[in-house]
């Protein structure tokens, strides 16, 4: 164990936020993980916490658009960025509505989950995908794209079923079966 | 049931009823819970797993910011065990108190836990408190590392099984073993508990599969009588043992938050809950096989030897399985435990069984090799009529039909049995085959019914959902023998303010819990029948048996009045039901089990030295599939920790030091979508009404059962190697010192 007894106040940094579209400013702790701002700041509780590490994705959220692990990010660095999460991806808020993203409907649909701990993960995963162009839609593809969202529960198969008859919904094709 | 049949919500592929609340966020983990002014505790763990912590230097960490206490063996009250007793409902999974005394029995024993204002603030704090240990030599990183034989934990003798191996013209003698497994639920344990100084009340949130275990374990631990304590798990993110009972975590948790006066909320960080909160003990099992030339079994001897901790007994009972699943008339079971180093392990999914009968379907394939026979008709040779243990009818077994049935859709027909034989390409094609089974228990359970004037029904039961779908069977439950439709029935679980309800665990919940809901909806509905029929009701005078039940309405004579109206009408409120079951005295009478047959196929490329699960095609005899959607996703979600379990998991604990090497998840390897194969699950339908009115069995564990050796008898088919040592490794393929095959 290091030996530091002395130790700055604690000062907080102001940090500037598009969050489910609406604009926040929040006022973080330097060390503070932008997953446990979400969590207990904001109480955004859809958002979750497995391993803290980046290595399940249950904390998956979209900063800019793009799919990261919110547990590997210091809030600090969120400055001016957009973040969605679980909540707010149906419809814009800080609370849930009821409305369903269709593909979160799809995951219903298909019983996509049992637990439902590592869900709001693997559906935030599953929409970045399904938006980007780059990521082909056949079942290997969306198998290695998805493969950072553990599911212990192991409901991998309806998990890429519910995927896949979300990728008609919204773009209206088939993902091709070649694995 | 009541209902006609194009009402029934039984049996039916229902969506589940709290599928919206887990995919939008709204619903509640443990984790998910805050009070106002609640404290955050943070485990310090000890970084050695034998000796003494000598001292603990806490300055460090006192003076960092927002800490409010730390508690350690000098600063924490004088608590008692629990009694540990599972008929008593107060089972703990580690009896030891957190911080009883100064010895050190495993790595990540909590030495300190920290409570600070913030979460941060906390786990800060927890790295500057500095423990000093005496580490102690000899400690044991588990059975592998050892010869030692363990201590008697049970045994079990028909026949003569020594002497019939001794007669026997063909034997196996072969030794199995495998590494301890994590559960790993993807939440981490959790408690938040609450001290209510006014009316001495001790309330904790708790990632838990049985509140009132739980419960009952708080209220002898803290002295407090079973009233004053309650224990809250609306939803679990998944279990599979772990969860069971109590770990120390929520003791030292709930010991704070009465010191300070203060909520404290502790989530287990994944290193500390992989350290801590048990995991499937490593086993060695040695397993004799005795047959005649035609495949008749003579003699089985099956000798188990499995971990426990320093501090706790766990048994984990690898023959339970072998004793009634072939029809042999001599047969020996032994099990030992060994104490080694480790947190204490507790049941994972299929415990003891799982383990059991990978060694037990692996060494009767290697049995089937030695007798040139197919390995499908060995198991039908020896197949069991009735329970060869207790001599009584089966309820219900479809075995045959299960193994026919899934070697059909497989193309079993089509293998040549020649290893390395079926090739594809770059592929070699292994294919491999294992029974499936699992007991059949039920426990008991109270419910509560409620019909309300709004026309909605709610039902009440302090059992837990922790992922099987126990909400929407329920919900089902209610819907079936009331017909109002399922949108309006809501389903209270995981209070100990609600009636008993049983552990979710052992795959008894669906067996005991739907019971008692039916139970408490006849109750509910005589009660209405009562207020119909009685003076100023809309069926006054009429003999209440006389009266039919039809989608949410009472009807006779014609004619039909609301579960709604007939409540206004008297101007009341609600009528409430109450319900009970228990196991009675079938037992007497018939042997309960679950049966099941997986057939794998895996691909093995000598090329780039990689081995996979390309095929699973599973059928499982459950009795009656209350859900099959959620029923079918249990199946499935168990093959593919199977799967885990047959290639992947293994906790490595450091030969020297017994400290654990791999406790994170990527170095302790779940499967992840890109370990998927194809898998086909048939779930036949033989309601096995001599178990309970449902027909159900249940159906969490069975699925993972089989599922490791069919595999590993896949990687023989393919490569000529029999491994017997799990998780079948690349590594382990590639050192195996048999004969290569296929490069």
């Amino acid at each position: 164990m290091q030996e530091t007894p002395e130790h700055p106040p604690e000062a907080t940094v102001s940090v500037h936020l598009r969050l489910n579209g609406i604009p926040v400013t929040i006022e973080v702790s330097p060390n503070a993980i932008l997953l446990d701002v979400l969590r207990e700041q904001l109480g955004l509780t859809g958002t979750k916490k497995g391993c803290d590490h980046g290595q399940c994705g249950a904390c998956t959220v979209h900063l800019d658009g793009r799919a990261i692990n919110a547990c590997l990010r210091l809030a600090v660095m969120c400055e001016g960025q957009a973040i969605t999460t679980i909540e707010g991806l149906a419809n814009e808020g800080l609370a849930a509505g009821d409305a369903l993203h269709p593909v979160q409907q799809a995951f219903l649909d298909h019983d996509a989950f049992q637990c439902g701990y590592c869900s709001p993960g693997q559906i935030m995963s599953a929409v970045a995908l399904l938006e980007d162009r780059r990521v082909a839609g056949d079942i290997g593809t969306v198998r290695e794209a998805m493969s950072g969202n553990l599911c212990r529960c192991g409901a991998y198969q309806n998990i890429l079923a519910a995927i896949q008859d979300a990728r008609l919904r919204l773009h209206g094709q088939e993902g091709g079966d070649d694995a | 049931m009541s209902a006609t049949p194009e009402h029934h919500v039984v049996g039916r592929r229902t969506p589940r009823v709290d599928g919206e609340a887990k995919l939008t966020g709204h619903a509640d983990y443990t984790v998910d819970h805050r009070l106002v002014g609640m404290l955050h505790g943070y485990p310090v763990p000890a970084s050695i797993a034998h000796g003494r912590l000598e001292a603990l230097s806490l300055d460090a960490a006192r003076a960092m910011p927002g800490v409010v206490d730390i508690l350690h063996h000098g600063h924490f009250p004088d608590l008692h065990r629990s009694p540990n007793s599972m008929r008593d409902g107060d089972a703990v999974s580690e009896v030891r108190l957190p911080f009883e005394d100064n010895r050190i029995h495993y790595h990540g024993q909590y030495v300190a836990l920290v409570v600070a204002e913030t979460f941060e603030q906390a786990r800060a704090a927890a790295f500057r408190v500095a423990p000093r240990y005496r580490q102690e030599p000899g400690a044991m990183p588990g059975l592998a590392a050892s010869d030692a034989e363990g201590s008697e934990a049970g045994e079990y003798t028909r026949g003569e099984p020594e002497l019939a191996f001794g007669l026997a013209p063909v034997i196996l003698d072969e030794t199995y073993t495998m590494a301890a497994e994590s559960h790993v639920p993807l939440e981490p344990h959790a408690t938040l508990a609450e001290w209510r100084e006014q009316d001495q009340r001790l309330v904790v949130h708790e990632s838990t599969q049985g509140v009132f275990y739980q419960r009952n374990a708080l209220a002898r631990i803290f002295d407090l009588p079973e009233e004053r304590v309650e224990v809250i798990s609306h939803y679990i993110g998944s279990g599979f043992g772990n969860k069971l009972f109590m770990w120390p975590h929520a003791v030292a948790t709930a010991a704070a938050a009465r010191m300070l006066g203060r909520p404290v909320r502790t989530v287990l960080p994944r290193q500390q809950d992989m350290m801590t909160t048990g995991n499937r003990p490593a086993s060695r099992q040695r397993l004799r096989l005795g047959a005649e030339l035609d495949g008749t079994l003579v003699s089985i001897q099956h000798d188990s030897l499995t971990e426990t901790s320093m501090v706790d007994h766990y048994v984990d009972a690898c023959g339970g399985v072998t004793t009634s699943a072939y029809a042999c008339d001599n047969v020996a079971t032994r099990q030992r435990i060994l104490p080694v180093h480790h947190g204490t392990p507790c049941p994972m999914r299929a415990p003891g069984e799982v383990s059991g009968l990978f060694a037990l379907e692996s060494a009767i394939d290697e049995l089937a090799v030695a007798l040139d026979m197919d390995p499908l008709a060995l198991r039908l040779k020896n197949y069991a009529d009735q329970d060869p243990q207790r001599g009584l009818p089966w309820s219900s077994k479809h075995l045959d039909r299960c193994l026919e049935g899934a070697a059909e859709r497989f193309g079993w027909a089509a293998r040549d049995p020649r290893i390395a034989s079926m090739v594809d390409g770059d592929e070699i094609i292994g294919q491999g085959m294992a029974s499936a089974t699992w007991f059949a228990g039920r426990q008991p359970c109270a419910a509560r019914v409620t019909l309300l004037a709004d026309g909605t029904v709610v039902a009440a039961c302090g059992t837990q959902d922790i992922g099987t779908g126990t909400y929407t069977i329920v919900a089902q439950t209610v819907a079936e023998l009331t017909g109002v439709p399922i949108e309006r029935v809501e389903v209270q679980l995981g209070e100990t303010s609600l009636p008993a309800g049983p552990l979710s665990g052992g795959s008894m919940n669906t067996a005991s819990t739907l019971p008692a809901v039916a139970a408490a909806t006849r109750d509910a509905l005589a009660a209405l029948k009562a207020v119909a029929t009685g003076p100023g009701g809309d069926f006054a005078g009429l003999a209440p048996e006389s009266l039919g039940v039809e989608s949410g309405a009472l009807v006779a004579e014609g004619r039909q009045a609301s579960f709604a109206e007939i409540l206004a009408h008297r101007r009341l409120a609600d009528v409430t039901g109450e319900g009970n079951a228990a196991p009675g005295d079938e037992r007497r009478e018939y042997s309960f089990r679950s049966f099941g047959a997986h057939f794998v196929e895996v691909r093995w490329d000598p090329g780039i030295s990689r081995l996979r699960v390309a095929r699973v095609v599973s059928s499982i005899d459950v009795g009656r599939a209350i859900n099959p959607v959620a029923a079918r996703n249990q199946v499935e979600g168990a093959i593919v920790m199977g799967i885990g379990m047959g290639l992947l998991e293994g906790l490595d604990y450091d030969p020297r030091d017994a400290r654990l090497v791999n406790a994170n998840v990527s170095d302790y390897r779940i499967p992840v979508h890109a370990d998927m194969p194809e898998i086909d699950v048939e779930l036949l339908d033989y309601p096995d009404y001599r178990f309970n009115e449902l027909g159900a069995r249940g159906i969490g564990e069975i699925g993972l059962t089989g599922v490791a050796p069919a595999i590993a008898n896949a990687v023989y088919h393919a490569t000529g190697k029999r491994l017997r040592d799990l998780p079948i490794t690349v590594e382990k393929l590639l050192a195996s010192d048999e004969a290569p095959t296929g490069l």
